[in-house]
């Protein structure tokens, strides 16, 4: 009887209680600042370039093999009158979103820290209804970071 | 012969039928917001939110339902009676139906004044435990015959408490008119002279409707929805329109018995629109409760309802009506009288919370296992 008491006052006080639920499209919970989505390409803004110089050594690392890289001639580079000091700069980016696993290698070989774990919620909201929808190309991949939506990457 | 009717004279049928059909309205409307109000205080009271996506704060979420249920096919299994399995909704629906016909909702608003109203309104609510028995003998399925007898088993030792509970305040309210029990309760509602009566009729009530924590006929981890099994669509949500009906009408009784209904606390000459407030105030409140109570405590076993019923509800409901009897028999003073009721009320209130507490605490057998010696170890070899 005192139980049953006891208990039906508990449950008054979680029914005054706020609820809990997060009503997810309208509202996001805030990501935690180490979270890891999918990779994306970082943008270089005082050179208006990719900081990506096709250099494939996330290609060659990648254990999925979601990633396709072509390289070309930087025609900002300053031999050609440019004011740029990359001499090679990619020309074509293409990552498969179905296939990448999010391991974090590609991050973890780049020499340019090019390339990054999208850390938005746009990152976590992909889905499409046709999984050609799903492989990227360069400007899809610099858009985050051109946009500046990107948040700065926190060192664990 | 007429009728007045908001202020009309009408011929009794006509008079009749508009009544049925704002009963039947007001009715279905009230066990729609029922089961929306249900699903978001008990969404609360586990901290959700509850329906919240169909129209505003979800208030079309009963709509939604009530569609689909009707939109969905009603099926018969092959071995099913066809008779009783497709009248049993029927028989569960209608008395529940019938018993508005004396409910007050406010001074004037009920169908019909009968002398006789509580007795009448018992009498016909018990009358759907018919449909629960034909739901399930009907349905051809071993789940639903259990659901269907552990109901009758459970509503018959919970109709006594019921019944002799309600009895006892029509002794101290001196009628069984409930339009008079109501009126007669302008000063002072009967809670006060009888808690006892109250608590046992509370407990009885949430028994009566099968709601938990005695849903032992429909306990879906058991006989997985007991008598309802076999049904879908409409037969099904008429069973649910009975159950959620029933709830409605007990809280409207208790509160018009026991809270003093339209007239307490600010008399009889309130105006029509604040009787209905107050009367939907005190059935609010019983029903809150009942969803609390629903939320909170774990489902009974059949032992310990049936303990509960007939070693605890009904002896203690005699007590009362013996000694309400014994005080009104002598026409004592207005004042010890009514000292009299309260003190054996809440006297038979503790007696109760001692009797459930001894109970509880009382150490409990445990199995004991038989020890095995080397002899009968040897004799298995």
């Amino acid at each position: 009887m005192k139980g049953i008491l006891k208990s039906m006052s508990v449950t008054l006080s979680t029914f005054m209680r706020k609820p809990v639920t997060r009503e997810y499209p309208e509202t996001h919970k805030e990501l935690p600042e180490r979270d890891r989505a999918f990779p994306v390409l970082l943008w270089a803004e005082e050179d208006k370039e990719p900081f990506c110089t096709g250099c494939h050594a996330c290609e060659r690392a990648c254990p999925v093999e979601c990633m396709t890289v072509l390289m070309k001639d930087n025609p900002n580079h300053k031999s050609v009158g440019g004011d740029s000091s990359r001499r090679k700069i990619i020309d074509k980016f293409w990552i498969d979103y179905g296939r990448c696993m999010r391991c974090n290698i590609c991050v973890e070989v780049c020499n340019f820290d090019a390339i990054s774990m999208n850390n938005t919620w746009a990152g976590h909201e992909t889905s499409v209804y046709d999984r050609a929808d799903l492989v990227m190309d360069l400007p899809m991949l610099l858009a985050q970071s051109r946009s500046g939506e990107l948040k700065p990457w926190v060192a664990p | 012969m007429t009728w007045p009717l908001f202020g009309m004279d009408m011929p009794v049928v006509l008079d009749l039928f508009i009544r049925m059909n704002i009963i039947v309205i007001l009715m279905t409307v009230m066990v729609m917001g029922l089961i929306y109000i249900e699903r978001k205080v008990l969404a609360r009271f586990q901290m959700r939110l509850g329906p919240t996506r169909t129209g505003p704060m979800g208030l079309l979420q009963s709509v939604a339902d009530a569609l689909k249920l009707v939109a969905k096919e009603d099926v018969r299994p092959t071995n099913a009676d066809p008779w009783v399995f497709e009248l049993a909704p029927y028989f569960v629906f209608v008395p529940i139906f019938i018993g508005f016909v004396v409910v007050p909702f406010a001074s004037g608003l009920e169908v019909r004044v009968l002398d006789l109203g509580l007795f009448y309104l018992l009498a016909a609510s018990s009358v759907n435990l018919v449909g629960w028995v034909m739901a399930g003998w009907g349905s051809d399925n071993r789940y639903a015959i259990i659901g269907g007898l552990r109901s009758v088993a459970q509503s018959i030792s919970y109709e006594l408490p019921l019944v002799l509970s309600l009895l006892a305040v029509a002794m101290v309210a001196d009628s069984l008119n409930l339009t008079e029990i109501v009126a007669g309760q302008a000063g002072a509602p009967n809670i006060l002279w009888q808690p006892m009566a109250f608590l046992i009729f509370f407990i009885a009530m949430i028994a009566e409707l099968n709601r938990p924590p005695f849903d032992i006929p429909v306990g879906e981890s058991e006989v997985v929805g007991g008598p309802f099994v076999e049904y879908s669509g409409i037969r099904w949500s008429m069973f649910f329109l009975a159950e959620y009906a029933a709830l409605f009408i007990m809280a409207l009784v208790g509160s018009a018995v026991f809270l003093g209904g339209w007239a307490w606390p600010f008399g009889e000459q309130l105006g029509l629109p604040w009787q209905i407030v107050l009367t939907t105030v005190k059935t609010s409140m019983m029903i809150f409760v009942v969803f609390w109570v629903r939320v909170t405590v774990p489902r009974m076993r059949i032992d310990q309802l049936m303990a509960f019923a007939w070693k605890l509800l009904l002896p203690l409901s005699f007590a009362q009506i013996l000694v309400n009897g014994a005080v009104l028999v002598y026409e004592l003073p207005s004042g010890l009288t009514h000292a009299l009721l309260a003190g054996s009320g809440v006297a038979g209130v503790f007696i109760m919370m001692w009797v459930i507490n001894r109970s509880v605490s009382r150490p409990r057998p445990r199995p004991v296992l038989i020890p095995r010696t080397d002899q009968t170890w040897e004799a298995t070899r």
